[in-house]
């Protein structure tokens, strides 16, 4: 079975590579079913407990294959880290750690709600996890992960366009509510807009 | 099949390493690749022991008896489901499973939080490894699972030990493996804070989680264990103490004080070195009742064995950790600083340090208990009795104290409780208290224990019931819905808080059924065909004994008739199995009469099949079913803690009105539980001429038969009293000497000195005499108390000296940043 595994993977990673559709799952996924062949073969006329039981050897050998494939597979491809991170951590743990402070302040809300926090403890207690939810705020929006990177760049260029274009014609010139930039009249006023 | 199974044994140890390797390896680079094949290699792990086991299941269902182990601890015969169950039933297969599940739980753990806590993954890898090494090492060079005979293989296995055949002894080891396994991944994440830094609390975030789980599956794994001692040992307890009933207890104790210091470090910033320590600990007392239970080193009834080559392993293992972790502890004292002091003694940190001290006095109580003997066998060359009622003496009023504070924690503040917030909230729980207490007082339960015991379950479930109903009436104002949607809000809402108090009342009903211990009714009788003996309100008649045989045992039942007020309202039907080629130790089927009230418990103890006459142990064990039914509530109340936070989020605006009625009725029945009295119960039946001659017969003799213990040491040290179900020759002489004695007119004295000088050392006394090397099993208890006690003081008031008004106060937040928070917290609800 790893064996099988260790002469394939090359080929399957490069097909992956090549045509992008072909996931080294998929091989496990044939492997199995030549696996279940197997074994219909091999317990024929011997009750079900037999079947059962080679089709977990089975199972538990082509977990093995694809665990050992996931141990080796780092090692021979170029490093490709998608996890975002913002600064030394990933951004996920400072998420959590946000989520961690938001929801320590609903706790510090509701015990003084129930009398078992003074109300000088609470605000300086909840001051201080206020002030720490900010600071992760803040780090997440400066140190924001790729996507919404690419989203701000993007919004930027178009905004720099509209811009250019529409500069002018933005706000009404009766109500000075602001408008979409490809507004033809005001959406409050109902004015047409300038051009 | 065989060879197979070693050379995956074999493999597992090198992934293992290569894991281990790789992952420190990677961080300490700063290598994703590394770690990232790290990671793989430990999925790889649980991969390889989940085929190694089902080789070993294989080989067990196909009944493969050139494997040892196999021919061991099954036969043909033997059910499926118990073929299966025979993989953790003896030594080398349990080791097997405990990798096996570490491996799954580990590769669990990783998989949760490899983006979380990424920085603490690759250690997180390399420790959980560093374990499994150890155990695959023991099973590849002393105790390998797959060795097989070297000459031709047996052509029948030895089947289980027949009391393993039980539904509650399948599911109990793995239960309780899998709470003892479950604290290495805790271990694991505070060693990966240590090594690297990160001492903040995110690493307890990641593993509050499985602590709970470990805590829950450790509490079943002890529950079906009491189960289990009371159904099929024919006990009559479900508890007695027992080495390796403690080896499971000790680190529950110290799970417990985790979990409730937990809060304290995330709320306040405190203990943060006595959490880690506790972490640490917990996994230690885990690999140390391994030790207990598996080298020899106590005597019990279902340790494994002597083993001297696996004590010296486990005593070097368990050196390691202890010097590992804690130079580590050590080297970051400095970060592991406590940032806010205690302010009051009457504050809720105050409260949850109090029940720390008490946990731990508990567990070291108890593990100094269950190491007296080997240690007095070290010390003085005697080996002595450490006996149930030993501990019972000392652990009743920790429980009770335990009890006190599980009621009085959760109404003080955090920081400081004012004198009107005191009276506001212990009004109404002390009221309960009282009542209760009067209650018991008027069912004349004795003071102390029992009364006191019932008095505190009242104030706990006062305690829990106010703060549903005050949380409940704070979210209704806040949300304007009516109460019940407001209450399933609250308990979704603030899981682990409510989830914890509803754990509180499983535990109050756990003591509610301890305490009908009070008023327990013991009796052994021999009644021939027709013969009737009372006990209690009860009337046993005896109808004949009638053997049958079913292939795999021959099995001797008693048929019984109960009578009560004169009526017959039920038949009980005890029976001994002699299971084949187990013929000399029949097990013994109990029979229960259950009730919520109470137990009719009869155990046949001996029978004469010519004329038909039966030796009974019959007991009335008043409340024991509320103890389960605590576990119970106690395992939905965890359940509730673990739920996910986003789930309940659909029902929180919503009523789901099953899920409020439960809840309602389980409270409902809690209350009329805690009022419902004990059967008083008038005093022993029977008449003089159905007992044999050794069945005391006065209060002195039945006293002292329970003072002094069986030394035929397959009982597990039982009274004389006790060690009647196995036909004990032994302990038969024993009572007989005794009662001899009696005749003669001597008392304790004389009867203790005599019995001393017999038998030439103290085994056989409950207790160690108070004199020389034995006074420390009296002074320790007394001894590590004070000084914990003044441990506790000496921190608690270093803290408070250390009152630092310099604390810079956070600069105040712009007014954007401060909208934003109040928006994001609005979303949370």
């Amino acid at each position: 079975m790893s064996s099988a595994i260790s002469t394939d993977k090359g080929q399957v990673k490069g097909d992956a590579a090549v045509r992008g559709g072909l996931e080294p799952w998929q091989f496990f996924l044939l492997a199995a079913l030549g696996c279940a062949t197997a074994v219909t073969f091999m317990a024929r006329g011997q009750g079900p407990t037999a079947i059962i039981l080679l089709s977990v050897l089975m199972g538990a050998a082509a977990l093995v294959g694809y665990a050992a494939l996931r141990a080796v597979r780092p090692l021979v491809s170029p490093e490709d880290d998608r996890t975002v991170m913002v600064g030394q951590r990933t951004r996920a743990a400072l998420e959590g750690e946000k989520l961690l402070a938001l929801r320590s302040i609903k706790e510090l809300e509701f015990d003084r709600a129930m009398g078992r926090l003074s109300e000088d403890d609470f605000r300086e207690m909840s001051g201080r996890l206020r002030a720490r939810a900010a600071r992760l705020i803040k780090d997440l929006d400066a140190g924001a992960g790729y996507r919404d990177r690419i989203e701000k760049d993007l919004e930027q260029r178009m905004g720099e366009r509209a811009a250019e274009k529409n500069a002018a014609a933005r706000r009404c010139a009766a109500c000075n509510t602001s408008n979409d930039h490809d507004a033809k009249f005001c959406k409050s006023c109902g004015q047409p807009l300038g051009r | 099949m065989a060879s197979l199974g070693s050379a995956l044994l074999l493999a597992t140890f090198v992934v293992c390493s290569y894991a281990a390797v790789a992952s420190v390896a990677g961080a300490r680079r700063r290598s994703r690749r590394l770690i990232e094949s790290g990671i793989g290699a430990f999925y790889l792990i649980a991969a390889l022991m989940a085929a190694g086991t089902a080789v070993m299941i294989n080989a067990f269902l196909t009944n493969d008896y050139s494997i040892k182990y196999v021919a061991h601890y099954s036969d043909s015969v033997q059910p499926l489901f118990y073929k299966i169950t025979s993989y953790w039933g003896g030594l080398d297969g349990s080791i097997m499973f405990w990798v096996f599940l570490l491996s799954i739980f580990g590769s669990i753990a990783v998989y949760v939080n490899r983006e979380r806590h990424r920085e603490l993954i690759p250690y997180v890898i390399a420790t959980i490894s560093v374990v499994q090494m150890f155990f695959l090492y023991l099973m590849i060079v002393h105790r390998n699972p797959f060795t097989t005979y070297l000459r031709a293989a047996p052509a029948e296995g030895e089947g289980l030990n027949p009391l393993l055949q039980n539904v509650y002894m399948a599911i109990h080891p793995p239960s309780l493996y899998t709470g003892f396994v479950g604290m290495t991944i805790p271990f694991a994440f505070g060693i990966a804070a240590l090594i690297t830094g990160h001492l903040d609390d995110s690493w307890l975030r990641a593993v509050r989680r499985w602590t709970m789980f470990s805590w829950l599956f450790l509490s079943f794994g002890l529950t079906l264990g009491m189960i289990w001692a009371y159904e099929e040992l024919g006990w009559g307890g479900y508890w007695a103490w027992d080495p390796v009933e403690n080896a499971g207890l000790l680190p529950w104790f110290t799970a417990t004080a985790f979990l409730h210091s937990v809060m304290v470090q995330e709320r306040r910033s405190m203990l943060r070195v006595w959490n880690v320590t506790l972490v640490i600990v917990t996994f230690f007392l885990t690999i140390f009742g391994t030790f207990m239970t598996r080298s020899g080193v106590v005597q019990s009834v279902h340790a494994f064995g002597d083993d001297p080559i696996l004590a010296k392993l486990f005593t070097g293992f368990m050196v390691v950790i202890l010097v590992f972790s804690f130079s580590l502890v050590i080297w970051r004292l400095p970060l592991l600083k406590a940032r806010n002091e205690l302010d009051s003694w009457l504050s809720r940190e105050a409260a949850f340090m109090v029940n720390n001290w008490i946990l731990l006095f508990a567990a070291l109580f108890v593990l100094f208990g269950t190491m007296f003997p080997t240690l007095s066998e070290a010390v003085t060359g005697e080996r002595l009795t450490v006996a149930g009622a030993f501990f019972n003496k000392w652990m009743a009023p920790v429980g009770l104290v335990l009890l006190l504070l599980t009621g009085i924690g959760p109404l003080l503040a955090w920081r400081q409780s004012s004198v009107r917030n005191l009276v506001d909230s212990f009004l109404w729980p002390i009221a309960a208290g009282v009542a209760a207490g009067a209650a018991s007082l008027a069912f004349r339960i004795p003071i102390w224990p029992a009364g006191l015991c019932f008095a505190l379950c009242g104030f706990v479930v006062g305690t829990v019931t106010q703060e549903f109903w005050r949380g409940a009436r704070v979210r209704r104002k806040n949300t304007g819905t009516d109460l019940l949607t407001a209450l399933v809000g609250l308990v979704g809402r603030n899981k682990r808080r409510y989830g914890g108090y509803i754990v509180h009342v499983g535990i109050v009903l756990i003591f509610f059924g301890f305490a009908g211990n009070a008023k327990k009714l013991d009796e052994q009788v021999l009644l021939h065909v027709g013969q009737e003996a009372k006990i209690g309100r009860y009337t046993i008649r005896n109808n004949g004994i009638k053997v049958s045989d079913d292939g795999q045992k021959q099995m001797t039942t008693a048929y019984l008739s109960v009578f009560a007020d004169g009526k017959e309202i039920d038949g009980l039907y005890p029976a001994r199995w002699a299971y084949r080629r187990h013929e000399q130790e029949p097990t013994t089927e109990v029979a229960i009469r259950r009730t919520p009230a109470e137990d009719l418990y009869a155990v046949l103890g001996g029978f004469d099949l010519a004329d038909q006459s039966a030796t009974l142990q019959l007991v009335v064990n008043p409340l024991v079913n509320w103890i389960w039914v605590g576990f119970g509530v106690m395992a939905i109340g965890t359940g509730i803690a673990l739920l996910p936070e986003r789930s309940f989020a659909f029902a929180l605006a919503k009523m789901p009105a099953e899920a409020v009625t439960t809840t309602v009725a389980m409270l409902l029945l809690l209350l009329v539980a805690g009022a419902r009295p004990a059967s008083a119960q008038q005093g022993m039946g029977g008449s003089e001429d159905t007992r044999s001659s050794y069945y005391a017969r006065t209060p002195f003799e039945k006293q002292m038969q329970h003072e002094i213990v069986c030394t035929c040491g397959a009982c597990g040290h039982q009274t004389l009293a006790e060690c009647r179900k196995d036909n004990c020759g032994t302990s038969h002489q024993m009572r007989g000497e005794l009662a001899a004695m009696i005749d003669q007119g001597k008392n304790h004295d004389e009867v203790i000195q005599a019995f001393l000088a017999k038998y030439g050392s103290e085994e056989m006394l409950g207790a160690p005499v108070d004199k020389g090397f034995n006074r420390m099993a009296w002074l320790f208890p007394y001894l590590i108390g004070a000084t914990s006690a003044v441990a506790v003081a000496f921190v608690a008031v270093k803290w408070t000296r250390k009152s630092d008004p310099g604390a810079a106060p956070e600069a105040p937040l712009d007014q954007a940043t401060d909208e934003r928070i109040d928006d994001e917290l609005r979303d949370l609800d």
